[in-house]
């Protein structure tokens, strides 16, 4: 084990580049600017047309909100870079040092800072906040959903709750892992001094971050009443907060394909010496995985956004069957997309408890090779499986079958993680802190919803399960009982790495129980209601739900106190918790020998690898 | 994981940068042609399904198959002059220029055939729409490729000013135009493919 332990340097602020445009720019002119853009153009657009017409509506309103991305990114200062190649003056290295942020304090969390160390603690608040803001709309339909009749919520508002709390909960549930920690962590973890493209970077966080009030003003504009999936051609017939929606999908595309860009390429061409593909951390390796599945996978919805915003406001058909269109090609367009992100989702959580799983069992990792083909595999097939999402959609019948066996088939390489887990874990006496935890409730997690997804993947089975809260309770086991407990883990096991402190251990055993009990207790209820024949996405229920639904809305309850302890625990620990030894853990990989607070270039020194990260020593003979 | 350590280097050298860059253009590439491929499957199963034989509804005009080829050709010789001008670095300003200049034709030759359309019919309510998917799938499609102008435009015209420079470092410059020549050489295969998609009517 190496635990080279730096003294922590003092860095001082980098000097300010003389009469340069960066010095002036941060959040305050993004705002400032982007308002002007946003309203500007509402403003000029407005003029002169007929508002009463709803083309004109959603064209005044896209343009705007496109405007409001594009003023905010050249008020930040994102465009400089490609301002200054395009007339040939590229920044000084003064001017890149200043943009690294270099002791300038929390100011430049603020501005647009090219430190992947800053972006990623940057996308962790980012992702904090959408959370927040999904669990709460999810507190408020599970509320609703306590009783039948119950009249919480307007029906029209109950849609758009679901709606939005979908998007919100995948959009902060696609960037939980690569965001925050595929950032700070991860270029630590290949012994990188930075990131490929740093300003790509950071543009693909502020990208993100204008994306979120776009987000927001659904709410003020009649909300999202299509559910997350927004089929056409109800997307297409909806009032103006759907603009806000294919805005904010357009958006985080670029913004996704920007971060897999970056991401990757760090991967592939900025490993220390020695890092051969077989000492590359499984983390990395699944991060990059993920980021990599996406730049292609995303671009199909964005497409399928672009479609449904001419059909809503220069009056294309590509979804209106009067003039040649059909819902099905949204259908597709969505789930080419939608079933890659799933696993886009979930195998930076899953890599990321493989990565600590040796740590807390002080054993090698089980077949390394087998993991990565694991991974690997799902990716693949991934992007064969879409059409089980469509099996009642009434398109090509004759494809049900074969689409049926592609996605049984991601059985295989899901079962060579689960061999994996297994394997790491025999015979094996773990240290039993919050992040193993985690491990054994993503495995239990995991395990339930992948069998149950074999049961909806069945063509016969579906016809009686799609559609029911059965579904929604098979995607929330995977994606929150499976990546959420990775992402947790993931956050608690380097916290000490982010804040230079050690997670509330108390705290953090009482979010772990509140949140497991409270989320099998909620799916179990929801499979419940669901295989009885209650329908998703609905306000109101038949009183012979009653009783599994309300015993959902008490386990939704306990999840929502565990994860408040949760947050408390990361905004206390970040403050005041004990300090951090440079390697808490004992872990063999590069990350930890990285001093608190970590300089602008990581290591003083360049790093040759010499073994692989997870060896912990081989069984002794008796 | 040992490591042993060495001094670090404060720079990284052109050709690193360089390489690291086009491997970076390179899978933008691939997001733009994984939109491209979404684009290209809009046209063919609209065009198979024919939903309610409203593909080309009677009556309607369209593009000649003459026009989709002469509106993508734009991006097919901006690849091959930008092509030519790597292989031959004593007529790379030349080419450099001559790309722009048949990038800016492309453009307005997109815009034009865009603000020329012929298919667009009006509403009951005088309001304008596209008759047909084919239209539909026509319009998205001249967007796709207007995109790719604008972007080789932007690129082109970066290319012709540092061409110029003589401050910037000549190795990675040569890089640099490496890297455009592979976005140079991809829109030139959109520009290719999407003409031979609408060729399809």
């Amino acid at each position: 084990m190496t635990t080279l332990v730096h003294q922590s340097e003092v860095s001082s602020p980098a000097p300010v580049p003389a009469k340069s445009l960066i010095t002036k720019l941060n959040i305050v002119t993004g705002f400032i600017v982007g308002a002007i853009f946003c309203w500007g153009t509402y403003y000029a657009l407005r003029a002169g047309r007929d508002m009463t017409d709803t083309h004109n509506v959603n064209k005044v309103l896209i343009i705007s909100m496109f405007m409001w991305s594009l003023g905010f990114m050249i008020g930040i200062g994102a465009l400089i870079g490609p301002f200054r190649w395009l007339i040939g003056k590229d920044l000084t290295p003064e001017e890149e040092l200043y943009m690294s942020g270099e002791g300038q304090g929390m100011k430049r969390y603020f501005k647009f800072c090219t430190d992947h160390k800053v972006v990623g603690i940057q996308y962790l608040v980012a992702v904090m906040v959408l959370l927040g803001a999904g669990g709460t709309m999810a507190m408020m339909i599970r509320t609703n959903l306590a009783r039948p009749g119950s009249h919480l919520v307007l029906p029209q508002i109950y849609n758009s709750l679901v709606g939005l709390h979908g998007i919100t909960m995948i959009i902060a549930m696609i960037i939980a892992l690569t965001g925050p920690l595929g950032n700070f962590i991860l270029p630590m973890m290949i012994g990188a001094r930075g990131e490929a493209f740093p300003r790509l970077n950071a543009v693909s966080f502020w990208l993100l971050f204008t994306a979120i009030p776009v987000l927001c003003s659904a709410w003020f504009l009649g909300g999202i009443p299509t559910g997350w999936s927004a089929y056409a051609p109800l997307s297409t017939q909806a009032g103006p907060g759907m603009n806000a929606f294919l805005v904010t999908i357009i958006i985080f595309a670029i913004s996704t394909a920007v971060a897999g860009t970056n991401i990757t390429t760090t991967v592939i061409t900025m490993r220390a010496k020695g890092m051969r593909f077989n000492r590359v951390p499984i983390f990395v390796i699944g991060c990059t995985i993920s980021v990599a599945l996406a730049v292609p996978a995303f671009p199909t919805f964005m497409a399928a956004m672009v479609q449904t915003g001419m059909d809503r406001t220069i009056s294309t058909g590509f979804f209106d069957a009067n003039v040649g269109g059909t819902g099905w090609l949204y259908a597709n367009l969505f789930w080419i997309m939608g079933h890659p992100e799933v696993y886009v989702i979930l195998l930076p959580g899953v890599a990321a408890l493989l990565e600590m799983l040796p740590v807390f069992t002080r054993k090698p990792l089980f077949s390394f090779p087998m993991a990565v083909a694991g991974m690997a595999g799902i990716a693949g097939m991934s992007a064969l499986v879409w059409a089980h999402h469509m099996y009642m959609s009434g398109w090509m019948p004759a494809l049900n079958g074969p689409f049926m066996v592609t996605t049984e088939f991601i059985s295989f390489p899901t079962g060579l993680l689960f061999l994996v887990f297994v394997g790491t874990l025999w015979r094996s006496r773990p240290w039993l802190k919050f992040p193993m935890l985690c491990v054994y409730a993503m495995m239990w997690n995991l395990l339930i919803g992948g069998i149950t997804g074999v049961y909806v993947s069945d063509v016969p089975l579906d016809g009686t399960l799609h559609g029911s809260m059965f579904v929604t309770a098979h995607f929330h086991y995977t994606i929150m009982g499976a990546a959420l407990s990775g992402a947790v883990g993931a956050i608690a096991y380097w916290f000490p790495k982010l804040s230079g402190r050690m997670l509330n251990e108390r705290a953090s055993y009482i979010s772990f129980w509140f949140v497991q009990i409270g989320l099998n207790v909620l799916f179990m209820g929801m499979f419940l209601v669901g295989a009885e024949g209650q329908a998703r996405r609905v306000a109101n229920y038949s009183e012979q739900f009653a009783g599994g639904n309300l015993v959902s809305t008490i386990g939704a309850y306990s999840v929502g106190v565990g994860m408040l302890v949760f947050l408390w625990a990361i905004i206390h620990s970040a403050g005041k918790g004990a300090i951090a030894p440079a390697n808490p853990w004992g872990a063999k990989t590069l990350e930890w020998t990285v001093p608190y607070p970590a300089p602008v270039e990581n290591f003083s020194e360049e790093q040759v690898v010499t073994s692989d990260p997870y060896g912990f020593g081989k069984r002794v003979s008796k | 994981m040992t490591t042993n350590s060495t001094k670090l280097p404060h720079v990284y050298s052109p050709e690193v940068q360089g390489r690291r860059e086009r491997l970076g253009v390179r899978l933008l590439i691939v997001a733009n042609g994984s939109f491209l491929a979404a684009m290209m499957f809009t046209w063919f199963y609209l065009r198979n399904l024919n939903t309610n034989n409203a593909w080309l509804p009677k009556g309607v005009h369209t593009f000649s198959v003459a026009s989709g080829w002469s509106a993508g050709a734009g991006l097919i010789l901006a690849g091959v002059l930008h092509g030519i001008g790597i292989q031959n670095i004593s007529l790379r300003r030349l080419t450099s220029k001559l790309v722009l200049v048949v990038l800016v034709i492309g453009a307005y030759l997109e815009w034009h055939q865009m603000a020329h359309m012929p298919f667009i019919a009006q509403d009951a309510d005088s309001r304008p729409f596209y008759n047909g998917a084919y239209a539909s799938s026509w319009v998205i499609m001249a967007g796709t490729r207007m995109f790719a102008y604008l972007i080789s435009i932007f690129v082109a015209l970066g290319l012709v000013i540092r061409g110029y420079r003589v401050t910037l470092n000549p190795i990675l410059e040569e890089w640099r135009q490496r890297t455009a020549g592979s976005w140079f050489t991809w829109v030139a295969i959109a520009g290719f493919l999407s003409a031979v998609t609408i060729s399809f009517r």
